[in-house]
């Protein structure tokens, strides 16, 4: 016995046993690649603050959103409110903690929606071309060629205002990127010898999409969500900005800046708070997601 | 500390700012103002429907008579020079001015002025109930609204209607007597349907009328041009031109004044009206308006039906810290359906007997059989104090155990929400067509028909599910009632119920903030006109 | 090759159609009325009917919609509700204004997009590499209408170097004759320098801020499509030869990305056209996204219908010319 097989002894095998195999090992080496650069990190780092603040909400502000008192309205910013209140006295950190449980899950899952929908889509129109193809792509071009904000602001109005209406709207506008993404993808593996040697032994076109080339796809297209995350956010933000994405008394970003938009100049920090936030979250997802791409595009090696 | 430094440097950069006002300004014959036109969609008297358009109508189209800016329950002459009504109180009697004009050149005579009521009612758009709750009727108006000579317009009325009553509500409001000019609308006149539009398509855009002013362009969502009418009969308008600028942002408005590129703006928020408050160039003019806001119970719903419930939201309301705070500029707190400054209104005291009180309100839906609370849906705009206002009853709400869900939407769909039932909760506005409590309490109160299937959605009280046949005979006999101390007495009866068991909790009256500069004198504003011709810089 | 653009257009008209559909549904899904904000809130059921039927509403949907398409073709779009005007109308004077804004702002974004890219692709894995992506990427992440509020406090309020909301001062309006729409344009034209100067002013904020999202968008693909050129062996050969360096970027690797850059030049200007809501909201902009919103918000489809309409025309078009622009003269393609 020459010693147990470790994981990473798996990952960094030279030679591969499987696709499944493969394409981890190409995100693993992307890891390593991507912990040598500063700004992904810092990316990552923002993300993971993120995270741990949206779940730990409760004991970083223990006051909760909603502790309303009208005889501490529009406050500047002190040790008893690092960053103010609100117009109903509320404290904007609290507020801005707990917006980042809503901004996060309408991130994340608009991308569980959307990836999976526009894989879907986008692998069943490249592999079987004719026209399934045509007619799928013909849905894609309509919902490409709608302006994204429109399409989710319209969505919103026709469903009902909310926080799972507008996950719907904005995972509507978020698809088709991904779609056209792996339906390119797709064209170039089809051909594969490998695929016609699976389809020979008589594997079905379902089982041959979901087992060989979904996961090939797998990457780019988690680097093009990781990329979009920040449109995403941008757009979720700008629903609320319009008062149709989350509603009152849930805080949202986009929602907090709609308010602070009539207080600019007399409490700047109203508007000031949330925007900084909606720019770093968004700006930490382009940061990862463009070194991601960096890495993973089989072109830049 | 960190912040003190900051604000202070935005202050600072503010302050910088005043050397370059002083380079701007608006053109001296000319009045500038910003705005939201959003609501615009006509400019045709008969159509008109909403803030904008009457605003700006006002000043290109006069009414027969008009209310006294200093106290609008005082009926004054306009267009009409005098007016008589018979000794049954059957024929009201209007003599024209002699010397009425169109901006055309033509002379304005009883005949068009006839014309344009008898239109307003014909067209049947929503403004139409001002003439048709009145007994004018499609098929009878060209015998109620007569030209009988040049100059006299006579009308014949349904009942013997108070005469304060009927000038004000049917002729001096909402541009029902306003007189536009037949032969151009006759001439523009569309076949829709079978049906002559009377000129309502062209009149639209440029409606032609005795006025001070005239439209010379609208561009929608952007601006509106008036010049000076130079064959109008009464005081010449100060400035020979108003522009009307399309400016939906309070922000930016406070900037346009402060910069001195508007002269008066008109849609501020507090905070930068309270910033505008310390500015020596600017002054601000609040008029108390004859609107509300106010929370509609949909009472086909099984809790909101129960009056102990609809009772308990009125203790869950702040109407004094609310009035501090959040409502600065922007209203005034009051309770009763009938606002402060209408003929038969209770006074600002009686008007207002609720504060803020949980036990009583935990007391009352506990009495109703819903000690452990409930839960209810709330739909509200998404503009303007809305949203603050319903986070602030909502949260009072919670600490007695209602639950109340909030939906913010546009006001179109609050609109079509509220018109067709559906809503549990609504949080919305009205505004009075005229200053005597008639105006809210017709409307508010009375229900005539409260089936699902009348759809009297003109009536906020059906929309509400809500009837009293007792308060439909009261408001109908203090409608009838020609002695003005005894009517003024029935009001305050039918306020004093509709305060504890009426299907709304009104919240407050609305207050209209103008931001005028200094530089722009004797600006004439009340709350049922806004003279722009008064205005001199 | 005949059938090729046959089929080309074929698609196109599908996928107008489809456009206009989902439009069309989308907007009677709307739980908002146009009836209510025609005849007025306070207005009876009578109006109300009288109305509805006016607007042909009580027809069955399908042949509303057919109707819709017929007028459409024949170029007549309807009034829009919301404003009282004929939609045409409207379009004539919101449309430009937009291009305008949309045209400002992929000048800006080409003029700095473009050369940070470069250099991002050639100082690769440098300070100036990482400080340009840091550039872009603070662009592609931040929100336009906060960025715009920003602008407006700053550049407008305290230190008053640009012009305020709207497109030009009261005393300029009405000034220049509308030839193009084009406030820039027409006032040259006809020879007003103040309007053209004081337009400019009012322009360079929302230009900028909407430019800068996409600066950061060229900027990025600039760089990748260079990084590609200069990995390509006749650039390296090119240098072994002892042609300098720039010399080799400019004539070699800048005009062989030159095609690629204007198809990622022409999608990005498409994304402005459609990407102005939000800054033309903050800044009170006439323009066709604020028209569009305004539009939906209200009910009314047939000013939707036709700005939807518009948009997709011309997100298509300039797709399409990208595409053909790619096809005629990229090398490997020919």
């Amino acid at each position: 016995m020459s010693g147990v097989l470790t994981l990473r002894d798996w990952l960094t095998a030279d030679i591969t046993t499987s696709p499944r195999q493969a394409s981890l090992q190409r995100l693993y080496f992307g890891w390593l690649r991507l912990r040598a650069n500063p700004l992904a990190l810092l990316g990552l780092g923002i993300i993971a603050v993120l995270i741990i603040t949206a779940v730990a909400a409760p004991w970083i502000a223990p006051g909760g959103f909603d502790d309303q008192n009208l005889n501490t309205r529009l406050l500047p910013p002190s040790a008893a409110h690092w960053f103010g209140t609100d117009d109903l006295g509320r404290d904007m950190f609290a507020r801005l903690v707990y917006g980042s449980r809503t901004t996060l899950t309408i991130a994340c899952l608009v991308a569980v929606i959307a990836a999976p929908l526009g894989l879907l889509v986008g692998t069943t129109a490249g592999y079987f071309g004719g026209w399934v193809d045509a007619v799928l792509m013909r849905v894609n071009d309509i919902f490409l060629s709608f302006p994204g904000l429109i399409l989710a602001l319209g969505f919103v109005a026709a469903l009902g205002p909310g926080i799972r209406n507008a996950i719907i709207a904005v995972a509507l506008t978020a698809w088709p990127p991904i779609a056209r993404l792996a339906r390119a993808e797709t064209l170039t593996i089809r051909k594969a010898d490998y695929i016609a040697a699976v389809r020979i032994q008589g594997a079905s076109p379902l089982r041959i999409i979901a087992r060989h080339i979904v996961p090939m796809c797998l990457p780019s297209v988690i680097v093009r969500i990781t990329l979009n995350m920040a449109g995403i956010i941008l757009t979720a933000a700008g629903l609320g900005f319009l008062g149709l994405g989350a509603q009152p008394p849930a805080p949202e970003w986009g929602a907090m800046l709609s308010t602070g938009r009539s207080h600019l100049t007399g409490a700047w920090w109203l508007a000031t708070v949330p925007g900084v936030a909606i720019l770093f979250t968004s700006l930490a997802f382009n940061l990862v997601g463009d070194e991601l791409r960096d890495v993973l595009d089989p072109r830049a090696d | 500390m960190i912040a003190e430094t900051r604000a202070s440097l935005i202050a600072a950069m503010l302050l910088l700012a005043s050397p370059i006002a002083a380079q701007a300004a608006t053109p001296r014959d000319a009045l500038v103002m910003a705005w939201n036109l959003d609501a615009l969609i006509t400019f045709d008297p008969a159509q008109i429907g909403e803030v904008n358009g009457n605003d700006i109508v006002y000043n290109v189209c006069d009414s027969l008579v008009g209310f006294d800016p200093k106290d609008v329950s005082r009926i004054v002459p306009k267009a009409a020079q005098s007016w008589s009504t018979s000794a049954d109180g059957l024929t009201l009697t209007f003599k024209l001015r002699p010397d009425l004009m169109f901006p055309n050149g033509r002379k304005a005579t009883a005949e068009d002025a006839a014309w344009s009521m008898q239109r307003f009612v014909l067209l049947g758009f929503g403004n139409s109930a001002n003439l048709t709750q009145w007994g004018f009727t499609k098929e009878g108006i060209a015998e109620q609204i007569k030209a009988t000579d040049e100059s006299t317009v006579t009308i014949t009325l349904a009942k013997p209607y108070p005469e304060g009553l009927i000038l004000s509500a049917a002729f001096a409001n909402n541009d029902a007597s306003m007189i536009l000019d037949k032969q151009v609308g006759e001439k523009n006149a569309k076949i829709v349907d079978g049906k002559s539009d009377y000129g309502n398509a062209f009149f639209k855009t440029s409606p032609v009328c005795v006025g001070p002013y005239r439209i010379t362009k609208w561009d929608s969502n952007d601006v509106v041009i008036l010049e000076r009418n130079d064959n109008y009969w009464g005081a010449k308008p100060k400035s020979r031109r108003v522009i009307i600028r399309h400016v939906p942002e309070s922000g930016a408005e406070r900037l346009l004044l402060e910069q001195g590129d508007v002269d008066v703006a008109r849609l501020l928020k507090t905070e930068d009206l309270l910033a505008l408050e310390s500015n020596k160039d600017v002054r601000i003019e609040q008029t108390v308006m004859h609107g509300f806001q106010y929370l509609a119970f949909n009472g086909t719903d099984p809790v909101l039906a129960n009056p102990k419930v609809r009772e308990a939201f009125r203790y869950l309301i702040d109407y004094d810290g609310l009035g501090r705070t959040v409502l600065q500029f922007q209203g005034v707190p009051r309770a009763s359906l009938v606002p402060e400054g209408a003929f038969g209104a209770l006074d600002k005291k009686e008007g207002q007997p609720f504060l803020l009180d949980l036990v009583r309100a935990k007391a009352l839906i506990t009495e109703a059989g819903y000690p452990d609370g409930f839960s209810k849906k709330m739909i509200l705009s998404a503009n303007a104090l809305s949203p603050t206002i319903a986070q602030h009853i909502a949260s009072n709400a919670a600490k007695i155990g209602i639950k109340i869900e909030l939906e913010q939407m546009a006001d179109a769909q609050l609109f079509t929400r509220g018109r067709a039932r559906e809503f549990q909760i609504q949080l919305v506005g009205w505004g009075a067509g005229y200053p005597d409590a008639d105006s809210m309490i017709s409307r508010h109160a009375v229900n005539p028909d409260n089936r699902p299937e009348a759809k009297l959605a003109q009536y906020p009280s059906w929309r509400v599910g809500w009837q009293s046949l007792e308060i439909n005979q009261k408001a109908e006999a203090a409608r009838m009632e020609r002695d003005p101390v005894t009517r003024s007495a029935m009001y305050h009866d039918i306020q004093d119920f509709m305060l504890h068991n009426g299907p709304m909790a009104y919240i407050y009256q609305t207050v209209r903030p103008i931001a005028v500069r200094s530089a722009v004198k004797d600006f004439v504003i009340s709350p049922f006109a806004v003279d722009y011709g008064s205005a001199s810089k | 090759m005949l059938t090729v653009w046959a089929k080309q257009l074929g698609s196109i008209v599908v996928t107008l159609m489809g456009l206009l559909a989902l439009t069309f549904f989308m907007g009677r899904m709307l739980p908002v009325d146009p009836v209510v904000s025609i005849i007025g809130e306070q207005a009876d059921q009578a109006t109300y009917d009288m109305v509805y039927h006016q607007l042909g509403r009580d027809q069955p949907l399908i042949k509303q919609f057919l109707l819709f398409v017929r007028d459409m073709m024949t170029g007549d779009f309807g009034n829009a509700l919301f404003t009282g005007h004929r939609v045409a109308d409207d379009l004539m004077r919101v449309f430009p204004a937009t291009i305008e804004l949309a045209t400002f702002a992929i000048c800006i974004g080409v003029g700095v997009g473009v050369p940070l890219g470069m250099l991002a692709a050639i100082y690769r894995g440098t300070a100036i590499d990482h400080a340009a992506r840091v550039v872009g990427l603070l662009g592609y992440s931040s929100p336009t209408f906060w960025l715009g509020l920003m602008g407006l406090i700053i550049f407008y309020a305290a230190l008053g170097l640009v012009g305020g909301p709207g497109r030009l001062d009261v005393s300029f309006i009405d000034m220049v004759e509308p030839h193009t729409g084009l406030l820039l344009v027409d006032s040259l034209w006809d020879g007003e320098y103040e309007v053209f100067w004081n337009a400019f002013r009012h322009i360079v904020l929302p230009g900028s801020v909407l430019g800068f999202g996409s600066a950061a968008y060229i900027s990025r693909m600039t760089r990748s499509f260079m990084l590609e050129q200069l990995r390509q062996e006749y650039i390296v050969a090119a240098r072994a030869k002892g042609l300098s360096k720039w010399r080799v970027i400019w004539r070699h690797a800048f005009a062989n990305i030159a095609v690629q850059l204007i198809t990622v030049i022409a999608l990005a200007y498409a994304f402005l056209l459609e990407g102005a809501v939000l800054t033309e909201t903050v800044f009170a902009w006439p323009g066709l996204g604020r028209y569009l919103t305004a539009g939906l918000l209200a009910g009314d489809m047939n000013a939707v219908l036709a700005c939807v309409l518009i948009v997709g025309v011309i997100f298509i078009g300039l797709n399409l010319l990208a595409d053909v622009l790619y096809r005629v003269m990229d090398p490997r393609t020919r």
